[in-house]
């Protein structure tokens, strides 16, 4: 009989920290020391959260600003429930909205074809302010709008967030 | 035979479902920690399964299925990567032949059995499989025959992508349900009422959109001489925000324009780097200096996006018999994800799922490939096809080489 337990996977090897992947309209959340990315933000953003006094840290990948008129829907899609999400979710390991940092990223222009009115990114970002600014956790860094794509790395270790876009330098949050 | 973008989204659902299943069951057996990538259900010509897998060695299993879904799945994964999986399940397998097939047999069988209990569990009833077969083939060769379908060319193939965290490891499952059973279950599943968009048409639209994209490939080779062909037009659907994974995260370089009239949406052209490069030089009447995309070759792309647009969307308001305008081409140079991503915001605002429309086009002369997505808005497009005289079947052929001369 064998015995599946995973464990000959990491014998030998230098601990490397887990990695998370975080995929469109979805979120994860560590506390200890996983690195979480997520790839391909145009429109998206990316919002990172850091509570230091606990090292727990998520990072979660919105769509769309708002989900007022969805009923039932996935909430990690959206900037407003996406945020408050990611708070609850941090709460429930036991971290504090009152020592959490933000970091976000994204909310591009890229291929905004909307002749009024404005793009889909600036509207994410307006939303993930107002949110951030109702839990009155502080934003620490920035890498939005412009017109070009991003993905990113959260080191949950440290609660830095790496920018790397397509045809510039990354960008270290 | 309707479907109605209920059932299609339900189906999905289902598949991704399936495949959740089956990564949980690797977990929990192996320790093995797998994510569902992408789930989808297209809609293609039997002759175009398994178009994506072409040039590349498999391992994998193979099951029969019956009761309220019959048919052939199959889940695979590259050979090179058949090591990795052995020594995972057993340290030192890979060394012995005998022992890595009993391993990959094993891991299929664990998977397989999770993605199928899910289906089962959804639809609340039973479906039955065979013992796992083992199979080493390359490309397409891989899947299963595909159902006959009697009168339909096409036919319906759930795919699911599993990627294994931490390695570059992706597992396949590919689902080829039986037309009539699946028919069955999808419309006893939800009522068709309103939204129902019949099967016929949405085949005979794909069809369109083969001509359209045979369009955008001649007029590829009257620009640039080089001979292209049409490959592959497929229509699929998946949740809106599955959507930008349908494109890699490699660097792009195209066009996209936004169409509008019935049905509304947006087109994009892409070009990997290398073929972006290619193609451009091969209209221009001097030799380039240096390597590297620069913007001579950018501006050749822009203009070649352009034309290739044109037939595409000209191809499927001839056949709609509506107007179908677009704005001028952005040039694009970016992560393929992240091209997609406004476009599917913007069609997201409106709908939960999203057709996507899916060509592509090569050459054998030199390096160089390119693809066509559109992404219609749904509602507009169900309208579309509502409105397109099914009785012109037999004339389309004809109709449709009027239309391209």
């Amino acid at each position: 009989m064998k015995v599946y337990d995973g464990s000959q996977t990491e014998s030998g090897e230098e601990a490397k920290p887990e990695r998370l992947k975080v995929g469109i309209a979805e979120y994860e959340v560590t506390t200890d020391s996983a690195v979480l990315t997520t790839s391909g933000l145009g429109s998206c953003i990316g919002i990172a959260l850091y509570d230091e006094p606990t090292g727990a840290a998520g990072l979660v990948h919105i769509m769309l600003p708002t989900a007022e008129d969805v009923e039932g829907g996935n909430r990690a899609k959206f900037a407003d429930t996406g945020v408050t999400e990611l708070v609850e979710a941090l709460e429930a390991v036991g971290a504090s909205a009152e020592t959490m940092q933000a970091k976000i990223a994204g909310g591009s222009d890229m291929l905004d074809f909307s002749e009024n009115g404005s793009s889909i990114g600036s509207r994410n970002l307006d939303q993930v302010r107002a949110t951030l600014s109702e839990f009155d956790i502080p934003i620490a860094g920035e890498d939005v709008g412009g017109d070009h794509g991003r993905s990113l790395r959260l080191e949950a270790d440290s609660g830095d967030l790496v920018v790397k876009s397509a045809n510039t330098e990354s960008v270290v949050l | 035979m309707n479907v109605d973008i209920q059932s299609l989204g339900t189906f999905n659902q289902l598949a991704h479902e399936g495949a959740k299943q089956a990564t949980q069951s690797l977990a929990q057996m192996t320790g093995i920690d797998a994510v569902v990538d992408v789930t989808k259900i297209t809609l293609l010509d039997r002759a175009d399964i398994g178009e994506d897998l072409a040039g590349r060695d498999f391992v994998g299993v193979q099951f029969e299925y019956e009761g309220v879904l019959e048919g052939d799945t199959v889940l695979v994964f590259d050979a090179e990567s058949a090591d990795t999986i052995a020594d995972a399940l057993m340290a030192g397998a890979s060394d012995d032949p005998g022992m890595a097939q009993s391993a990959v047999k094993e891991i299929g069988n664990i998977m397989m059995s999770g993605f199928i209990d899910g289906w089962a569990d959804y639809l609340d009833s039973t479906i039955d499989h065979s013992p796992p077969e083992y199979i080493e083939k390359s490309g397409a060769a891989v899947l299963p025959e595909a159902p006959e379908t009697g009168d339909h060319r096409q036919v319906f193939v759930f795919k699911s992508e599993i990627e294994w965290v931490g390695e570059s490891v992706n597992f396949y499952i590919y689902m080829l349900p039986e037309y009539e059973p699946l028919a069955e279950a999808m419309v006893e599943s939800v009522d068709t009422e309103g939204d129902a968009i019949p099967i016929d048409k949405l085949q005979t639209f794909n069809e369109m959109t083969t001509k359209g994209t045979q369009q955008a490939a001649d007029n590829v080779e009257m620009m640039t001489g080089i001979p292209t062909e049409a490959e592959v037009t497929q229509i699929s659907f998946a949740p809106i925000e599955d959507v930008p994974k349908q494109i890699g995260t490699d660097t792009y370089v195209g066009t996209v324009v936004e169409f509008t009239g019935v049905p509304s949406g947006y087109l994009m052209v892409l070009f990997d780097e290398v073929s972006a490069v290619n193609v451009a030089e091969a209209m221009m009447p001097v030799e380039m200096d240096g390597d590297g995309l620069d913007d001579q070759h950018k501006a050749a792309i822009e203009e070649l996006g352009n034309i290739m647009t044109s037939g595409f969307v000209d191809g499927w308001a001839n056949v709609l018999q509506t107007s179908v305008d677009h704005t001028p081409p952005k040039l694009v140079h970016d992560m393929g994800r992240a091209i997609v991503d406004p476009l599917a915001a913007q069609v997201g605002q409106h709908q939960e799922h999203a057709f996507i429309i899916d060509s592509k086009m090569q050459t054998d002369d030199i390096e160089f490939s390119a693809e066509i997505h559109a992404l219609p808005n749904e509602q507009e497009l169900r309208a579309a096809l509502d409105d397109l005289d099914v009785d012109r079947a037999d004339e389309t052929e004809a109709d449709v080489e009027q239309i391209f001369e």
